[in-house]
């Protein structure tokens, strides 16, 4: 068990970051907004954690980086100082709130736009974010930023932040969807027109659900960069963008369970599929497709799912409200 | 009955009659074409108010107008008195002013009870963190908001289809289903855009006679476009007669009908 953990834990950790990304992105979807900025704020995100831990706050991150960098990528252990757990999550609050002004700043004018229009737009700031990064000193230009420190002495360790988050982002949009600010977004994203004249103010609630998935986003950016240890502008590109927006098409898009099935299964069925080929006695050419055709059979799913489930694999009517449910008969009997 | 229910608004509100809404000269262009031609009417407290016309006079654009969907050209629209015309449609929306459209727009995907609980948005308060983490005000409010949603539906006869989506329900029943989703937003004002479309004599009976009942019972203001001639003569207390964007003719029901120009245009087709 301890060998599959440190083996797996970076794994593990990146699944269920998978999984919030596609939650940022099934966000503004939730209110009809298809937008491609999630990998924007991501990046962002991750220069708030790299700036601030290695530029802002005095710490020493020498002995342990050394030890990064010579260990292999799955098994390594720190023995140097750890980064405090308190100032990752103060980067995390800095890039939620920069998120959070970002996203209302581009949100406004940006979410006028509609359906293609909004999903170039998003792409164009990704873009932009992208080549402001590569030229600026204090994202470290086009070599980025090295030797974020590692708060935890393991990659599992991760998990004591990430679990935590993932339970608390789940159950928040759980939460959302059966209230009246989430059925305000299901009215927009079915109907604008008729979401209008039944008084719900559609800037607004655009701009929430827009502005929801961006601090999203940004927090798990903090995370990722310590994760991975340097964070350049290679990190939340437009590609990356694509493949949130299939973890939430073939995950789902009508239920928060969609696309964080969608991001954990996902992100890890090349990794199993890696797996398979290693099986022995398979033939040969079956070894080299699941080995090195893995991206192949990955495109080859996406193509599938969204023919075979259009709405995903969690659809809402696998669960139901229950007090909602009951009051119709309720008042029947009365 | 009318004059019943005048005499109880009069008591309510002071001066017999006032005016809720009033539309002063407006003006659609689209292009060159002169969708709705400087049309003025004023809409009183507690009556219903019929508009007709031929295909394309411009009813729904003028319906469009007044619940902000689209811009007026020129003009103006005041209800009780302040001016609306410059508001985006969710505020007049929260003013009061509810409809129904005449291509059926009712959320498709969502059940019949979601759709009329959407409409009830302005009438709750709880924001995202209170509604998120179930406070008390919002905990109160999402437990009675599908309770008075139920009871809307029962009044339109669609309680025991509650959970079915709304695309998959009889033509006849998406027309009530978006009846009860406006009379959620608990209107002083129901625009009702060809309610009785595609139904059968008997059914557009039913409906009129439904419309009354609203009316009555929930101290409406109507406003109501409609082909149905009998149907708009036995309903309405005053009727508007629209002619490629013009107003031809304005009055009461028996005015109307012996009006040439009415007759010239629309009614003596019958």
């Amino acid at each position: 068990m301890a060998v599959f953990f440190a083996t797996y834990g970076s794994l593990i950790v990146a699944m269920l970051l998978a999984a919030m990304l596609a939650l940022s992105l099934y966000l503004p979807l939730l209110a009809g907004q298809l937008s491609l900025a999630s990998p924007g704020f991501y990046a962002l995100g991750g220069y708030v954690a790299a700036i601030i831990s290695t530029r802002v706050v005095p710490f020493d991150s020498g002995a342990q980086a050394y030890i990064w960098r010579m260990g292999t990528h799955e098994v390594a252990r720190f023995s140097g100082p750890l980064y405090p757990v308190s100032l990752l999550i103060v980067e995390m609050l800095v890039a939620g709130v920069l998120s959070a002004v970002l996203a209302i700043v581009l949100g406004l004018p940006a979410l006028r736009l509609r359906g293609i229009y909004l999903l170039l737009a998003t792409i164009a700031f990704v873009q932009i974010l992208q080549v402001v990064t590569q030229v600026l000193d204090l994202t470290g230009g086009a070599i980025g930023i090295f030797n974020i420190p590692q708060p935890f002495a393991s990659q599992l360790g991760y998990a004591w932040v990430v679990v935590p988050l993932l339970l608390l982002s789940a159950g928040f949009v759980y939460r959302l969807e059966r209230i009246r600010i989430g059925r305000a977004f299901t009215a927009i994203r079915e109907d604008e027109l008729a979401a209008a004249a039944m008084g719900i103010n559609l800037a607004y609630h655009k701009v929430l659900a827009f502005t929801m998935g961006a601090v999203l986003a940004g927090i798990v950016g903090v995370i990722s960069a310590h994760s991975i240890n340097t964070w350049n502008s290679r990190q939340g590109t437009f590609d990356a963008g694509i493949t949130y927006l299939a973890f939430v098409l073939i995950g789902g898009s009508r239920t928060f369970l969609g696309p964080i099935i969608g991001g954990i299964v996902l992100y890890a069925l090349p990794e199993v599929l890696r797996g398979l080929a290693a099986i022995p006695g398979l033939p040969l050419a079956l070894a080299q497709l699941l080995k090195d055709g893995r991206l192949i059979m990955y495109g080859l799913l996406l193509v599938l799912g969204t023919i075979f489930f259009p709405q995903g694999l969690i659809r809402p009517n696998l669960f139901r409200h229950r007090t909602v449910e009951a009051t119709p008969r309720k008042i029947e009997q009365q | 009955m009318t004059a019943q229910a005048a005499a109880e608004q009069a008591a309510q509100v002071g001066p017999a009659r006032s005016v809720v809404l009033q539309a002063e000269r407006l003006t659609r262009r689209f292009g060159g074409l002169l969708a709705v031609n400087s049309v003025s009417f004023d809409v009183e407290e507690g009556e219903i108010f019929g508009l007709i016309g031929p295909n394309g006079a411009g009813k729904t654009t003028l319906f469009n107008m007044i619940t902000g969907l689209q811009r007026l050209s020129s003009g103006s629209v005041r209800y009780r008195g302040s001016e609306i015309s410059k508001l985006r449609p969710d505020q007049i929306a929260r003013r009061g002013i509810a409809r129904t459209f005449q291509n059926i727009r009712l959320f498709g995907n969502l059940s019949a009870l979601e759709n009329v609980m959407i409409a009830q948005h302005v009438h709750l308060r709880s924001g995202v963190l209170g509604g998120v983490l179930g406070l008390p005000l919002s905990r109160r409010e999402e437990q009675h908001a599908p309770e008075r949603a139920c009871e809307l539906l029962d009044l339109v006869g669609l309680l025991g289809r509650a959970y079915q989506e709304a695309r998959t329900l009889p033509y006849g029943d998406q027309r009530r289903l978006e009846i009860a989703r406006a009379l959620a937003l608990e209107p002083t004002l129901l625009l009702l855009d060809e309610p009785a479309a595609g139904m059968n004599p008997n059914e557009k009976h039913d409906l009129s006679t439904f419309i009354r009942g609203l009316h009555d019972r929930f101290k409406l203001t109507v406003l109501l476009i409609e082909h149905h001639v009998p149907l708009v003569l036995g309903l309405c207390d005053r009727i508007a007669v629209l002619n490629f964007g013009q107003l031809i003719a304005l009055g009461a029901p028996e005015q109307v009908r012996q009006d040439p120009a009415v007759i010239d245009a629309y009614l003596g087709a019958e």
